[in-house]
Formats: structure tokens, sequence, C-alpha cells
């Protein structure tokens, strides 16, 4: 398998608070990886750092071969890397049409993106009946759906996704993560997924690392760490 | 009273100008810009300067002071608020900037077009009689273009790709980042359009009111007048804000004595804002 991104021993601050500290890991090409952990523990600093919204104090970030940490988060991005933020993050006041187009906004070939559009309404046909309404005024589900599908319409290679389950419903959370699953194996996008919902995060990756104060303190198949008992103690909540 | 209501009018078309400025760098930058007086003081300056002094038509006097503004607020961002938002997060620093600012371009206004009051004669044929008032066309004129800049500038916001990326900052900068978006670049090109708003007011209302060097920061109260009026950060908040103060500023000085009236406007904003602390259309930026 090819690598595509590569984090190398990064520590990252926040003021002179500590977030990180020496977090190596990688993605190959057509991998979901999750990363796991408590509250605190580090896991969206991670993707502020791969997006560059938080510049790295140590470590290097590779992405296909290219060195990419010092870059400013545009110019990442521009590398076919989209994030779906913690909290979803649409922008409330503009339309849910609006918000898709903003995902779409490096691309120029208009062609490309009503057809994706219409991909997008195939995968989420609940937005395709709010498509001009304000995306403030829809449900929790539907807000991840936007911000999820602001996400896709920059046609990413790499997908960040940072606790899209966070306060739904356990339908809306299953419908989700099959969402995940496709785009992995049918368009073959390569997806790192941070999740508190670890167990549904364990069971739809390849590989995932366990976070703990801002390191690295597990990693392995997501397989086999469904049935490990650290992981069970520290992440799934105790004996099943 | 008829006379009146139309001075209210064209006053409030061009205070939209300035409001819509205003809201719109206080919306992308998190800052209320105090220089923006003195940024409609130098539109008034440049065209008093292209039309009287060099004798070029009224048409290239405005576009100047247009082109002059857009390059001085894109300056203002690239120069200033762009480092020191990059080395400070906290808002007294930009307010700080921006104060320094206002008195750095009065001065930099007294220098280059000295202390004397200057006034644009704007000689356009013909008088139009509305009910029992007399309106030159020079005002009509002030006043369509005004309101037609007003009407392209919420054009501009609502229908273009860079109207869309510019509610997007103000929306969430970060996550606007992501989506691919120079936020620098967009800033600074906010920050120009939001001065070109104010300098094309002041080079319309110089044919009205003269300017001189030192009277930017009376004007940029009345502009945060006209936002606190309507609503911080809302386009529809400045524009109704800014008719309101037109209309009770030409209604005032036409009923009451002189200096009573921005008296009766204070007072009026204390006990309005009493009500209503967020404003006329008190909702965040749309
Ligand atoms: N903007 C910030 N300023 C200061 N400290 C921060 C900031 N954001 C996060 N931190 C701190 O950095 C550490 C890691 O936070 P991070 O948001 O990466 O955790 P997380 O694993 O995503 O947690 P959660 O599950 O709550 O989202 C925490 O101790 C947090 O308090
Ligand atoms: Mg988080």
């Amino acid at each position: 398998m090819t690598r595509l991104l590569d984090l190398r021993s990064i520590s990252a601050a926040y003021d002179r608070v500590r977030a990180l500290q020496d977090v190596s890991l990688h993605v190959d090409k057509g991998e979901v990886i999750a990363l796991i952990g408590a509250n605190g523990a580090g896991k969206s600093t991670i993707l502020r750092a791969i997006t560059g919204l938080i510049r790295p104090v140590a470590g290097e970030i590779h992405l296909e071969s290219e060195r990419i940490d010092g870059l400013r988060p545009d110019q990442i991005v521009r590398r076919n890397v989209a994030m779906v933020p913690e909290g979803r993050r649409i922008y409330p006041l503009m339309t849910v049409k609006e918000n898709l187009l903003m995902g779409a906004y490096k691309r120029s070939d208009k062609a490309g993106i009503l057809q994706d559009l219409e991909r997008l309404f195939v995968r989420f046909p609940r937005l395709k009946e709010r498509l001009s309404q304000s995306a403030g005024s829809l449900s929790g589900g539907e807000q991840q759906m936007v911000a999820i599908g602001r996400a896709l319409m920059a046609r990413p290679t790499l997908l960040l996704l940072d606790e899209p389950s966070l306060g739904l419903a356990p339908q809306v959370v299953r419908e989700i993560a099959r969402t995940i699953r496709d785009l992995n194996r049918e368009e073959g996008m390569s997806i790192i997924l941070v999740e508190q919902n670890s167990r549904m995060a364990l069971k739809i990756s390849n590989r995932a690392y366990g976070l703990s104060t801002g390191k690295i303190v597990i990693s392995g198949i997501s397989r086999d760490l469904l049935s490990d008992d650290r992981i069970r103690e520290i992440y799934l909540g105790g004996a099943v | 009273m008829t006379q009146a209501l139309i001075n209210g009018l064209v006053l409030g078309a061009n205070y939209a100008l300035m409001a819509l400025g205003l809201t719109l760098i206080f919306a992308l930058m998190g800052v209320l810009n105090f220089a923006h007086g003195q940024l409609y003081v130098l539109g008034g300056f440049v065209t008093y300067y292209v039309f009287t002094v060099m004798g070029l038509p009224f048409v290239v006097a405005v576009l100047a002071s247009i082109v002059v503004l857009a390059i001085v607020g894109f300056l203002f961002d690239a120069l200033f608020f762009r480092r020191v938002q990059q080395r400070s997060a906290r808002e007294e620093s930009s307010m700080l900037l921006a104060a320094g600012l206002a008195l750095l371009l009065e001065s930099l206004i007294l220098l280059g077009f000295g202390e004397k009051q200057r006034g644009v004669a704007l000689s356009v044929s013909g008088v139009y009689q509305i009910f029992d008032a007399y309106v030159p066309a020079s005002r009509v004129v002030v006043f369509v273009v005004a309101m037609l800049a007003v009407v392209l500038f919420i054009l501009f916001m609502r229908h273009t790709k860079p109207g869309r990326v510019l509610r997007a900052i103000a929306q969430d900068r970060d996550v606007t980042a992501l989506q691919g978006v120079n936020i620098a670049l967009y800033s600074g090109v906010g920050f120009a359009i939001g001065s070109a708003l104010a300098g094309l007011a002041g080079s319309l209302l110089v044919t009205i009111f003269a300017v001189n060097s030192g009277m930017g920061t009376a004007i940029s109260i009345k502009a945060f007048i006209m936002v606190m009026l309507g609503g911080a950060g809302i386009v529809s908040g400045a524009i109704v804000g800014a008719f309101v103060l037109g209309m009770v500023e030409a209604l005032g000085y036409a009923f009451l004595p002189g200096s009573v009236t921005y008296l009766v406007i204070f007072v009026g904003l204390i006990l309005f804002l009493v009500i209503r602390p967020n404003g006329i259309m008190g909702k965040p930026w749309g």
C-alpha cells in the first residue's frame, strides 16, 4: 500500500498548554483510520495540525511525500484534504445550497460541481428538499449531512471527520456510519474518523489509534482492538 | 417638512454606504473601525482635488475616491490589522490599532490637503419640484448614485461567489479557511470594499457638506450610531440605522436649534439601546 499521510513525532500546544506529545501515525491510501480517546485527549488537535489550523511545535507532517506542516489551511486543503469539523460548524445563516457551494469553493468545473450535487442528493435525499432553507434551521442530523456534504463537494482523497455522531439519534448515527463505509469502499476515499463512540469507530475502521492526554497509548487493527481487554477497559466502558 | 424628509432620504442613502462599510469590516475582522470617518473625509478630499483642483469630470472624481480608498483599505489590512491580529487575539489590540490609524490618517490628510474646509459645487442643471419642496438635480444625482451603490453591494454580497465567501468568513473564519479560502487575501478585499463605500459616501456628500481634516471622528461616531441602531454586523440593520439617523438628523436641523439635534439623538439612542440592546434588526450577520 502507498503511504498517504504521515505524522512524525508531532507535538502541539495551545499557548503554553501541551496538547500533543510525540504523536506518530500514518494513513495508507484507501484506509479508514479511527482515532479514539476521552475528552481532551487531543483527537481534534491532531486533525487541526493536519489541516494547518494549528502549527506543530515539533515534528513533521507529510502528505503524499510532500511536507505540509507550516502551510496555511487553504494551501493544505487544496491538496485534496477535507474536514468535517467537530460540532458540524455549518454556516447557519446560509442556505443549504450555499453551504454546499462553499465546499466546492476551490473548484471551477461548473458541470462537475452540479454533477456532484446530484450525487450528493442521491446519498442524502433530505438535503435536496432543504436546499433553499437556512442551514441553521435544520435538525442536528440534517446539519451533519450538510457538514459532510460540504466536505464531499471538495472531492477529497483524504477526509477527516471529527465526531460526526456527536449528539445524534441512533438511526442517524447508523446512516452516517454507512456513508463513511460507502465512501471508502465505493470511492476509495481515505478517512480519519475521530470518535468518542469507540465501538462504532472500531467497527467501521481498518486500524485505530488510542489517545490519552496527548499521547498515543495503543494502536493496531481495529478488529483486534474491539476484543482487546485494555481497549475495553479504557474506551468501551468496561466489560461488555 | 417635505424638504426635510427629502434631505433625510439623501443623507440616509449616503449614510447607508458608510454603515454598510463599517458593518462589513466589523463582521470580517471583529473590530469597530475607528478610522471609518477619516476614510470618509479622505474620500471627500480626493473628489475635491480631482474635480475642483484638477478640473476633471465629477464621475472621474468619484471613481478616483473609490479606487484610492479601496487601496488605502487594503493596505490598512495588509500592513496593520493582519499583523496585529496574528500576534494578538485580544480585541483591545485591534481597537487600539484602529484608533491609532484614525489619528495617523487624520494627520496625513492634514499634511496632504491642508487645514482648510473644502466643498465641491456640483452644478447639474435643473430643479425638481416634489410637492412643496424644491430639489436641485445635483442632490438627485447624489441620492441615486448612493442608492445604486447600496443595491449593487447587496447584490454582490447575496449573489456572487466572492460575496458568499465574505459572508462565510464573517460566520466562521477557520472553517472558511478549510474550504480553501485564503483568509488574508479576502480580509484585505473586504476591508477595501468597506473603505471604498466610506470613500464613496464622502465623495458624494462633499457636494452638500464641506469636509475638513478634523471632522473624521465625528463622522465615525455617526457611523457607530447607525450600526448600533440597526444591529452590528447586519446588512439590513446598517441600512435601517442609516435612514433612521438621516431622517432624524434632517428633521432635527429643520425644526430644532442647531446643536440640540445630536443631544436629542444621543439621549434617544441610549434609551433605545436600553430597550433593544441588539438594535432594530438585532440578529447576527447574515
Ligand atoms: N483553543 C484551545 N485553547 C487552549 N487549549 C485548548 C484549546 N483547544 C483544546 N485545548 C486543550 O488541548 C487538549 C486537547 O484538546 P482536543 O480538543 O484536541 O481534545 P479532543 O480529544 O478532541 O477532546 P473532545 O473529545 O472533547 O473533543 C485539551 O486539554 C484541551 O483542553
Ligand atoms: Mg475534539
